[in-house]
C-alpha cells in the first residue's frame, strides 16, 4: 500500500470468449504522472484503458483508486475521464454546451457553468467566441482542445487519452503533444495516455510502459526503455536499432558472428559480461555507431559495405550490409555526413559504454 | 467538365417534359375542382367554388377527412416510437438476433399490399375482429412500421457510438443519455420516418380498401365514387387531399425550424 499511488491494478484478467486479452496485469500509477501505454495494435492497450474507465469489465482482478476499489463501479460513477479516440464531441451541441456538460449533470448553475467553460477556453487557447461555435465550425486542432477542455471540466481524478491524437497530421500532431505535456504542468493531474506511437510516448510521458499480447514487457522512463530495452521486441519498437547475437565465451565477454571487439576488459564497466555459453543480444542505437577511418579502433567493430542512404531531414541514415547478410543502420547529423560511395567497403565502430545487452534468447 | 450548349438545351428541354407529365394531371384535378359544370370538360366554361363549399359542409366529407387523420395520425405517433427503438436495435447494439432482425423487418414491405391487405382482412376474420378505422390502424402500421424503422435506422448508422459512452464517462445516466444524446442526434431522421408515416397513411388506398369495414377513408372513397356514381366532389376532394399533405409537410418544417431556432437562442441566453 504505496500512498503516492493512486491507481493500482493486481492481477487484472480480461477474456473474450476463450481469448485472454489481458494476462494478469500488475501496474501501480503515481498520483501527477503522466503514464502511457504503448503497444502495437491488438497489444491489449485500448481493452486496458476501457476497463479502467469502466466501458468494459474485468472478468478477474482488482482495481484500486486510491483506497477505493472501483472495478465493479459503472462508469458514470467513477470519478475518472476519457479523451476518446473520434473525441466524441456532441455534434448537437456548440463548444460551450459541450465543455459544460458534465457541469450540467452535475446541476450546476448556468452562470457557474459558463464561467468555468470561458475560464477553460482561456487555459486551452481557444478565442472566447469559440463558446458558440458548433463542432462543425472547429478545425482537427481545435476539436483536440474543446475535448480537453470537457475533460477538464469533469475535473477527473485521472485523465484517461486514447489515442486523441492519431487522426492528425504531423505538424499538429507535434503541436499538440507539447501543449498536453504542458498542461499536464500546469494542472498537476495524473494522466493516463495510450498511443502506438513511440515519439508520442517519448516527448510526453514520465513512464512508459510497453505492451505486448496483453502483457507489460517494460515499465521504465523513456531514456531506460530506449537505452536499455529488456527484451527485442521493446528495443525494435523503440525506433531503429542495431542487434548483434552473441554468446558468452569461456572469460565471459560477449562474442559473436562478424563482431569484432577490443573490449580489453572493459566489458565488465558496461555490464556486458556473459556466463559460458550463455545467450545474448547486444543492442546498439544507430545514432552512437561510427564509420572508422583506417587506423582508428573502436571497443566493438564490424565490416560491411554501404548499401544505402536517406535523407531524413536533419540526419542522414545509412545502411551497411556485413558479410552474414545483416543490414545495420547508421544514423548522422547532416553536418558530420560521411561522404562514401554506396558499394564501398566501410568498418563501422562503437564503444562498450553505448552498447546494451539484452539477455536471454 | 462543362456540358455543351446544345446538351445543356437538351437536358433542360428534357427537366421541363419530365415535369410537365409528372404536374400536368394534378394540375388537370385542380381545374376540375373549380369547374362549375358536372362534368370535367376544356376549356373550362364557369369557374366555381360551389364544389368546395359544398364539401366544407357535407357530413360525408368530414366524416372521411376525419377518419384518414386519425388513422394517419395514430400511425405516426407509433410509428416513430417504434421506429425508435427498433432503429437502435436494428442499426446501435449488438445482440443475439440482430441479422435476422435486420431480415424480417424488411419482410412486410415485399408483399404486395393487396395481398397484405387481404391476409389481414382475412386473419381479422379468424381471431373474431370486426373490421373497423382502427382495423386499418393495425394494417398501415404493418406496412409502415418497418419503412420508419429503416429511416431513423440510417440516422442511427451514422451515430458515433462513442458520443454515448462519453456521455456516461462523464456521469450521465441511460435516461439523460437518451434524452441529451440519443433523442436530438435521431431527431431530423425521426421527423423524416414521421412525415413518411402520415403521407404513407394518407395516401394508402389498398390496405385500407381491405380492412377499414364500414369505415372509409378518403382514398377509398375517390376510388368509389370514380367506379360508380362521380361527383365533382372527387376532384374538389383530391385537391383537399393534397393540400392536407402539403399542409403537414409546412407544419412539420415550421416546427423543426422553430425548434431549432430556439435551441440557438437559449444557447445564447444561458
Amino acid at each position: 500500500m504505496d500512498a503516492q499511488n493512486i491507481l493500482r491494478l493486481r492481477n487484472v484478467v480480461k477474456d473474450f470468449g476463450t481469448f485472454r486479452a489481458l494476462h494478469g496485469i500488475e501496474l501501480d500509477i503515481k498520483e501527477g504522472e503522466f503514464f502511457t501505454i504503448v503497444g502495437p495494435s491488438g497489444s491489449g492497450k485500448s481493452t486496458l484503458i476501457r476497463l479502467l474507465v469502466g466501458m468494459e469489465e474485468l472478468s478477474e482482478g482488482e482495481i484500486w483508486l486510491r483506497d477505493k476499489r472501483i472495478d465493479q463501479t459503472p462508469a458514470n460513477q467513477r470519478p475518472t475521464c476519457m479523451v476518446f479516440q473520434s473525441l466524441a464531441l456532441f455534434p448537437h451541441m456548440t463548444v460551450g454546451q459541450n465543455i459544460e456538460f458534465p457541469l450540467k449533470l452535475r446541476k450546476e448553475a448556468p452562470a457557474a457553468r459558463r464561467k468555468r467553460a470561458l475560464e477553460l477556453l482561456d487555459l486551452l487557447r481557444l478565442p472566447q467566441n469559440y463558446y458558440d461555435k458548433r463542432i462543425s465550425q472547429c478545425s482537427g486542432g481545435e476539436r483536440q482542445r474543446v475535448a480537453l477542455a470537457r475533460a477538464l471540466a469533469f475535473d477527473p481524478e485521472i485523465l484517461f487519452f486514447d489515442e486523441p491524437l492519431s487522426a492528425l497530421d504531423y505538424r499538429l500532431r507535434k503541436t499538440l503533444e507539447k501543449e498536453l505535456k504542458d498542461l499536464h504542468a500546469r494542472t498537476g493531474k495524473t494522466f493516463v495516455y495510450i498511443t502506438h506511437s513511440l515519439e508520442e510516448a517519448m516527448v510526453m510521458s514520465d513512464r512508459i510502459a510497453i505492451m505486448k499480447e496483453g502483457r507489460f514487457e517494460q515499465i521504465a522512463v523513456a531514456d531506460v526503455i530506449y537505452g536499455s530495452p529488456v527484451s527485442r521486441f521493446v528495443a525494435e519498437f523503440m525506433g531503429e536499432v542495431n542487434l548483434f547475437e552473441v554468446t558468452g565465451t569461456p572469460r565471459g565477454a560477449p562474442e559473436g558472428p562478424g563482431l569484432e571487439s577490443r573490449l580489453d576488459g572493459k566489458a565488465a564497466g558496461a555490464g556486458l559480461m556473459l556466463a559460458h555459453g550463455e545467450a545474448g543480444t547486444i543492442m546498439v542505437r544507430p545514432e552512437y555507431v561510427r564509420f572508422l577511418p583506417a587506423g582508428q579502433s573502436t571497443d566493438f567493430m564490424v565490416r560491411g559495405t554501404l548499401v544505402g542512404q536517406y535523407a531524413l531531414g536533419s540526419r542522414i541514415q545509412y545502411e551497411v550490409e556485413t558479410a552474414e547478410g545483416q543490414v545495420l543502420t547508421v544514423e548522422k547529423l547532416r553536418e558530420d555526413r560521411f561522404a562514401g560511395a554506396e558499394g564501398a567497403a566501410v568498418v563501422l565502430g562503437f564503444e562498450a559504454e553505448h552498447a546494451h545487452m539484452i539477455r536471454g534468447a | 467538365m462543362q456540358p455543351s450548349r446544345s446538351t445543356r438545351i437538351a437536358l433542360l428541354i428534357y427537366g421541363i417534359v419530365t415535369i410537365v407529365v409528372l404536374y400536368l394531371p394534378l394540375i388537370s384535378v385542380g381545374f376540375a375542382s373549380i369547374s362549375q359544370a358536372r362534368y370535367l370538360s376544356f376549356p373550362i366554361k364557369r369557374y366555381s367554388t360551389k364544389w368546395y363549399a359544398e364539401a366544407l359542409q357535407s357530413d360525408t366529407v368530414r366524416d372521411l377527412l376525419t377518419t384518414s387523420l386519425k388513422v394517419a395520425v395514430i400511425v405516426t405517433v407509433i410509428s416513430v416510437a417504434a421506429a425508435f427503438f427498433g432503429a437502435l436495435a436494428f442499426a446501435r447494439y449488438h445482440w443475439k438476433f440482430r441479422t435476422l432482425f435486420q431480415k424480417l423487418i424488411l419482410l412486410p414491405i415485399f408483399f404486395p399490399q393487396t395481398v397484405l391487405g387481404l391476409a389481414l382482412l382475412m386473419w381479422f376474420n379468424a381471431v373474431g375482429v370486426i373490421p373497423t378505422w382502427k382495423t386499418a390502424v393495425v394494417a398501415h402500421l404493418v406496412w409502415i412500421a418497418p419503412i420508419a424503422t429503416l429511416i431513423v435506422a440510417i440516422r442511427a448508422y451514422s451515430f458515433d457510438p462513442a458520443l454515448e459512452e462519453a456521455a456516461r464517462d462523464m456521469g450521465a445516466g441511460t435516461l439523460t443519455i437518451l434524452r441529451e444524446i440519443t433523442l436530438p442526434l435521431l431527431m431530423p431522421g425521426l421527423v423524416s420516418a414521421g412525415l413518411f408515416a402520415f403521407l404513407l397513411s394518407w395516401g394508402n388506398f389498398p390496405l385500407s380498401l381491405f380492412t377499414t369495414g364500414a369505415d372509409s377513408t378518403l382514398p377509398e372513397w375517390l376510388y368509389a365514387k370514380m367506379v360508380s356514381g362521380y361527383s365533382p366532389l372527387v376532384p374538389t376532394l383530391g385537391v383537399m387531399s393534397v393540400v392536407g399533405s402539403f399542409l403537414v409537410i409546412m407544419v412539420a418544417f415550421t416546427v423543426t425550424w422553430l425548434v431549432r431556432a430556439m435551441r440557438e437562442s437559449r444557447t445564447a441566453m444561458d
